[in-house]
């Protein structure tokens, strides 16, 4: 009975326990998401907290199909773990399921790490409860979105918290003006590029003239590089080389015949070169060590475990009882002689075996001496 | 269709429970078998939940390292912690494949005595511990996190063989795999 009351306690602890788990307090890394990702990890009615967070979301007043803009995500009044992580999602949709930008025909350029994806995670210093991102984004179609943010963070007592924002932020994009300068509907600017390198664009336009390229560094000095004319309508200029992993930004106001356009600032991160190995030196090590392994435990087994064949015919034990026999049939070798007159009076056989030679001796019977 | 994500996730926690209840089977067998755990009708139990449940891991951990490289991001191994997480894996491996064979080549022989007792368990805890070691690896490169951080082990670095080494070392273990076979038949009871 106690042992099961034992048992009870200690699952008991075991449930108990199970609601102090963090989601994912390491996060998941940036990456396409749809919201489902909330409800997976953060979203979960039965173990997350709401968040308080105040999100909004911004963009330029007017938005062109085909041309990049950005989409400015504010958020403000929110907690955090001790590490300081947070996600943020930039959906068209709260449903769920098939609620990321490209799902509703806009792409992707450029997020705030560096990268291209609509779930990104930030690391905010100690104290910091706001914080502002964007997303550059590109409408593929006429008509209105709404667009949508959600955050995952941490808090107190590891919960995970989940919030999104109050009401969704609708955006009209419009047809693009006749020859309005700006970049090739198909232009895709690069988001990642390798430390210690220059890294040499290539820009291509439409109904542009000249072309001024800005850039700016985390320190927010904004610089100019020189920008030569490829071709008609084709640009190369060149942004110098970062030290470490950094971002810089960068943007081009082109001019033209018609209005004069400002890119938005696009982000470009710098990374260490990635890490390459001969992969099939890899795989060649990876058996090598294998059956090396489990060739040297079954060697060395074999060498410390006795022989089961060997017992089997082992015959010391009979040897051994043969060899007690004969040394027990010793004694009758030196059986001292008995006398010609035969045993001495009064002496039995077995006195005789025993004291014999003390008889001949002279150490028995003193009638001899 | 399950992405080859969710499929890792799968085979690797059938992986590591299995090998966690192995390790400590076998540790349990060896306090018993020392005298410090005085349970000598436990024995069979654990002998039988360890080999038992190591062979079950063995057969997930295919399955865990090929759904591991089609799932991890980017192309190939582009990670030093992908590297070592292989080498974890298949050293662990090579250990739980000695293991078993000589378990079930030699029989209760393994435990005629001390020294054969030890080197058993520890062949089985030490497959048993690189496995888990590899999940601690694979929770480091997905989370940048992981329970063994603590220890700070050296995942960053790769301890990479020449191929003609690794050659060598591979007809090798062949070698030594095929001659400890001949051995363990010329002794084993079974034929």
């Amino acid at each position: 009975m106690k042992s099961r009351i034992h048992s009870v306690f200690v699952l008991s602890l075991l449930l108990l326990c199970s609601i102090f788990g963090a989601a994912e307090p390491g996060g998941n890394g940036d990456s396409l998401q749809d919201l489902q990702c909330g409800g997976a990890c953060h979203g979960d009615a039965s173990i997350n907290e709401t968040s308080t967070t105040i999100l909004s979301l911004s963009t330029d007043e007017t938005i062109y199909v085909g041309i990049p803009t950005t989409i400015t995500l504010t958020v403000t009044n929110f907690e955090t773990s001790t590490s300081g992580l947070i996600g943020l999602f930039l959906l068209t949709d709260m449903t769920g399921h098939s609620d990321m930008p490209q799902d509703a025909g806009w792409e992707i350029l450029s997020d705030a790490n560096g990268g291209a994806m609509n779930y990104i995670e930030q690391t905010l210093g100690p104290g910091q409860n706001e914080t502002s991102i964007s997303w550059v984004v590109r409408a593929s179609s006429l008509g209105s979105t709404t667009f949508y943010a959600a955050i995952h963070h941490g808090g107190g007592y590891s919960s995970p918290y989940f919030g999104s924002t109050a009401s969704g932020h609708e955006v009209s994009v419009q047809p693009v003006p006749e020859n309005l300068p700006r970049l090739t509907a198909d232009f895709t600017p690069p988001t990642l590029r390798i430390i210690d390198t220059p890294t040499e664009l290539s820009i291509q336009t439409q109904f542009t003239e000249t072309i001024q390229f800005e850039w700016k560094s985390e320190d927010g000095l904004i610089m100019n590089s020189i920008v030569n004319s490829s071709g008609e309508n084709s640009w190369t200029t060149t942004i110098p080389a970062a030290l470490q992993p950094t971002t810089v930004q960068w943007r081009v106001i082109l001019e033209g015949e018609g209005p004069a356009q400002t890119t938005p600032w696009f982000i470009l991160a710098a990374e260490e070169s990635s890490w390459e190995i001969e992969e099939s030196a890899v795989y060649l090590q990876a058996f090598a060590l294998l059956f090396v392994t489990a060739g040297i435990v079954i060697l060395l087994q074999t060498r410390l475990t006795s022989s089961p064949s060997f017992a089997k015919y082992d015959e010391t034990s009979v040897v051994d009882e043969a060899l007690g026999a004969s040394q027990n049939t010793s004694p009758d070798t030196t059986l001292a002689p008995i006398p010609e007159g035969g045993l001495p009076n009064g002496w039995s056989e077995e006195q005789w075996e025993l004291h014999g030679h003390d008889y001949l001796a002279g150490k028995h019977g003193g009638d001899q001496a | 269709m399950n992405s080859s994500e969710t499929f890792h996730v799968v085979a690797t926690e059938l992986v590591v429970g299995a090998f966690s209840v192995a390790g400590l089977s076998f540790t349990l067998l060896l306090l018993v078998h020392f005298g410090i755990l005085k349970q000598p009708s436990w024995i069979s139990m654990f002998d039988h939940v360890a080999h038992f449940t190591l062979t079950f891991g063995l057969a997930a951990t295919p399955f865990a390292i090929l759904s591991g490289l089609s799932s991890a991001p980017g192309e190939g191994l582009n990670s030093p912690i992908l590297v070592n997480k292989i080498f974890l894996s298949m050293t662990g491996f090579g250990f739980a494949v000695g293991c078993l064979i000589v378990r079930w080549r030699l029989g209760n022989n393994v435990w005629d005595s001390k020294k054969s007792t030890s080197f058993h368990v520890a062949s089985g805890l030490a497959a048993c511990g690189l496995m888990l070691l590899t999940a601690s690896a694979g929770g480091t490169f997905s989370r940048g996190e992981s329970l063994l951080d603590m220890f700070h082990l050296p995942y960053e670095h790769v301890l990479l063989f020449p191929i003609l080494v690794s050659l060598i070392s591979l007809f090798l273990g062949l070698a030594i795999l095929v001659l400890s076979w001949k051995r363990m038949n010329a002794i084993s009871s079974i034929h």
